[in-house]
């Protein structure tokens, strides 16, 4: 038996990939999640109104997510409905997280794998050619730093952001910071577009040299938006069965045990979801095949464009990212959109009673559906979970490693595009260690 | 002229990346420094010669170790980034007798990094010319130290830099807690019965959370005047801020000030003031090298 371990880089946190081989078969292939902290021990005993801070420390890519999770789950537990004025920022806050987020993983993780470079800081070294690609790191950086200007206005701080608070906000945005942001993002999306653009040609490129765009059988999907509008506050799980079509099941977060099985692994501190015994996805793909249209503009021609060239649904690996793209421009037109209406109004948070009991909060993370619990007892935490996106996606990325490595292991040899197919594809689904371990 | 960019890395440890990604928002980096190690956006297998290491993370696993020790031989100077790096940070609310079993439990997986008994400063390992506290620190934070720390301009505590007034006639009986009521603009929020700790806080941050309407839960650490002596000095002084804009009981305060989203950053600098504590002989890290 030969074990191929390859490291991983351009994903958030430390993971690796070790295949197992014999005689020029591949026996398996594993994705290890190597870092643990233990946020649902470590949270035990803490006053429970004191998880919209501590929990956000998760991770610093997806904080906004636990943050507003946290919010929504003690919201359930006190039954409080924060008002309409909250819900708003509170989607803002969402799409700067999806802006900022999408941007970083297009641009700064996957790019690269596109023009064959080891970072994207490294093509202005290169010369490649001048006029799509001239500066474009700094581009880059320009749009998503966008993102979180916007998370920074919304929130507060763009990582570990504190203005959510149980029962609403704290405090709603003035007309004069919001019409500067929406300058700012008026300005970005042109840059937005042409680097999108700029992306999926030499993604069309890549996937001409590889002569696929990393097909892989049907998986289900999983989503916290709707088909139409689609909020990534969230409020419903969707499935989608393998075969397309409709919406199978539609359940609140606190009914996901129902559907969803969670389960530990030995080899990885990350454990890994599946449904009825199917390979279940989550991210950017699982929203462009359960979504029908995005309702701005230019996002939608990317959609609309996306569903012709690819069908619905789409499985190809490679996919994935360019799904991200149509999301990076959406949510810069959703939040221009909301920058137009009133957010300075009084009423931006409501008072509530602290009570014992079970909460959930779900919102779609750029990630995925992320569900928060806890289970509070005396006001502080006697249980909490953290279902957490990325576990969703883990059997899904075992599965595309193994379809990599037996397409560039033969009897014969190893063929070394196999080091980069691992990159391509652990980076397609854009994990998220420090939240898939916590 | 990019011949004689300075190089620098970052090597991250058990976190959450928020330092990385509060980096990469420092943008002007890119023109004036070679960024050669950061696995986070840069494919290299390890950390070559640089000028500046950055390391954020506590060292929670024995990979997190070899790598902190390999790395820091290459490096002119270290740089200690954020609460994790500097305590252990968050992962060391898990450093409690009732749940340390459930941690050992975890660390039984074959094929992982094994889990160190707590997750440890990396000064416990290493030597550090640097501490950069905050949780993350800001962008600006990260260029003042890739550029001229010592140029960096800030107040003292995060008080001067929030620019809500105090009042001397607006006294709470009571705290609200983190979570509770309205929040007036512009006025302390002390005065509005919150438990904010920005009158000893660290300054440099620019008071983001208060502005906001959120209170200072400490992420810069202590201010100083503090930064040397042990978390008591530190409580003291807090307590008597509170007594001279408040009428809210000292117990009380002193209640609110022993809370999990305090206590995470609290302690980063004054363990090491007080050997009682940690049982070793390390000596107080001197503010003359934290930022």
């Amino acid at each position: 038996m030969t074990t191929l371990t390859f490291p991983l880089s351009r994903i958030e946190g430390h993971a690796r990939v070790v295949i197992d081989v014999r005689d020029g078969s591949v026996q398996s292939a594993k994705f290890q999640a190597t870092e643990f902290r233990g946020f649902k021990y470590l949270v035990k005993g803490a006053p429970a109104e004191q998880m919209p801070v501590i929990v956000p420390r998760i991770c610093g890519v997806c904080s906004t997510a636990h943050h507003v999770a946290s919010v929504k789950a003690l919201e359930d537990a006190f039954s409080i409905t924060p008002p309409p004025l909250a819900l708003t920022i509170r989607e803002l806050l969402m799409l700067g997280q999806l802006l900022q987020n999408q941007a970083t993983s297009l641009f700064i993780f996957t790019m690269p794998d596109r023009l064959g470079v080891d970072s994207i800081f490294d093509v202005d070294e290169t010369g490649m050619d001048g006029d799509t690609l001239a500066g474009v790191a700094a581009r880059a950086l320009h749009v998503r730093q966008a993102g979180t200007h916007l998370i920074t206005l919304a929130g507060g701080q763009f990582i570990h952001p504190v203005k959510a608070v149980i029962g609403g906000v704290t405090g709603g945005i003035s007309a004069e910071a919001a019409d500067a942001m929406r300058v700012e993002l008026a300005d970005a999306l042109p840059v937005a577009c042409a680097l999108f653009d700029t992306y999926w040609a030499h993604s069309v490129a890549l996937s001409e040299r590889l002569g696929t765009w990393g097909d892989d059988a049907p998986a289900c999907y999983l989503t916290a938006v709707g088909g139409t509008h689609p909020n990534y506050y969230g409020d419903f799980i969707r499935l989608m069965g393998c075969e397309g079509g409709d919406v199978c099941a539609q359940f609140p977060a606190r009914e996901f045990r129902t559907f969803l099985t969670v389960e530990e692994a030995e080899y990885s501190y990350a454990a890994q979801t599946s449904y009825q015994g199917n390979v279940l996805r989550a991210n950017s793909l699982a929203r462009a095949n359960l979504v029908d249209s995005l309702d701005t503009p230019c996002a939608n021609d990317y959609l609309q464009r996306f569903h012709r060239e690819f069908g619905r649904p789409a499985h190809a690996i490679l996919l994935f990212d360019l799904a991200r793209g149509i999301e990076l421009v959406y949510a810069i037109e959703r939040a221009i959109e909301i920058l137009r209406e009133s957010l300075d109004g009084a009423e931006t948070r409501l008072p509530y009673e602290p009570r014992d009991g079970d909460g959930y909060g779900l919102v779609e993370a750029p990630r995925g559906p992320l569900i928060h619990h806890y289970r509070i007892e005396n006001g502080l935490i006697a249980q909490a979970e953290f279902v957490i996106p990325t576990v969703h996606n883990v059997l899904a990325i075992e599965r595309a490693l193994r379809v990599a490595a037996e397409r560039y292991i033969t009897p014969e040899r190893v063929n070394l595009e196999l080091e980069r197919a691992v990159g391509r594809v652990v980076r397609a689904f854009d994990p998220c260690i420090a939240c898939a371990t916590h | 002229m990019k011949v004689t960019m300075k190089r620098f890395a970052v090597l991250q440890l058990s976190g959450c990346a928020g330092c990385e990604v509060a980096l990469l928002n420092a943008e002007a980096w890119v023109e004036q420094y070679k960024l050669v190690y950061m696995p986070l956006v840069i494919s290299a297998e390890d950390v070559p010669e640089v000028d500046v290491l950055l390391i954020s993370g506590g060292v929670r696993t024995d990979e997190d170790l070899y790598k902190l020790r390999r790395a820091v031989k290459n490096a002119q100077q270290v740089v200690a980034v954020g609460t994790c790096a500097i305590s252990g940070g968050v992962a060391n609310l898990g450093d409690r007798d009732e749940v340390r079993a459930l941690f050992l439990a975890e660390g039984d997986r074959p094929h992982v990094p094994r889990l160190l008994p707590k997750s440890h400063p990396v000064d416990a390992f290493v030597a550090v010319d640097l501490y950069v506290p905050g949780c993350p620190p800001t962008s600006e934070l990260f260029m003042a130290v890739l550029t001229n720390p010592e140029a960096f301009q800030a107040s003292k505590i995060v008080c001067q830099e929030c620019g809500r007034r105090k009042l001397q006639d607006m006294r709470p009986k009571h705290l609200l807690g983190f979570q509770q009521g309205e929040v007036l603009p512009d006025i302390c929020l002390i005065n509005q019965g919150y438990v904010c700790i920005g009158s000893s806080t660290r300054g440099g941050c620019r008071a983001p959370c208060t502005r906001a309407g959120h209170p200072c839960v400490g992420c810069r650490g202590p201010s100083d005047v503090f930064i040397e002596k042990e978390s008591e000095a530190w409580l003291t002084s807090i307590k008597r801020v509170f007594a001279s804009l408040t009428d809210v009981p000292d117990e009380e305060v002193g209640a609110a000030l022993r809370s999990p989203q305090l206590a995470l950053f609290l302690f980063q600098f004054s363990d090491y003031a007080d050997n009682k504590t940690v049982g070793g002989d390390r000596q107080p890290r001197p503010k003359e090298k934290v930022l």
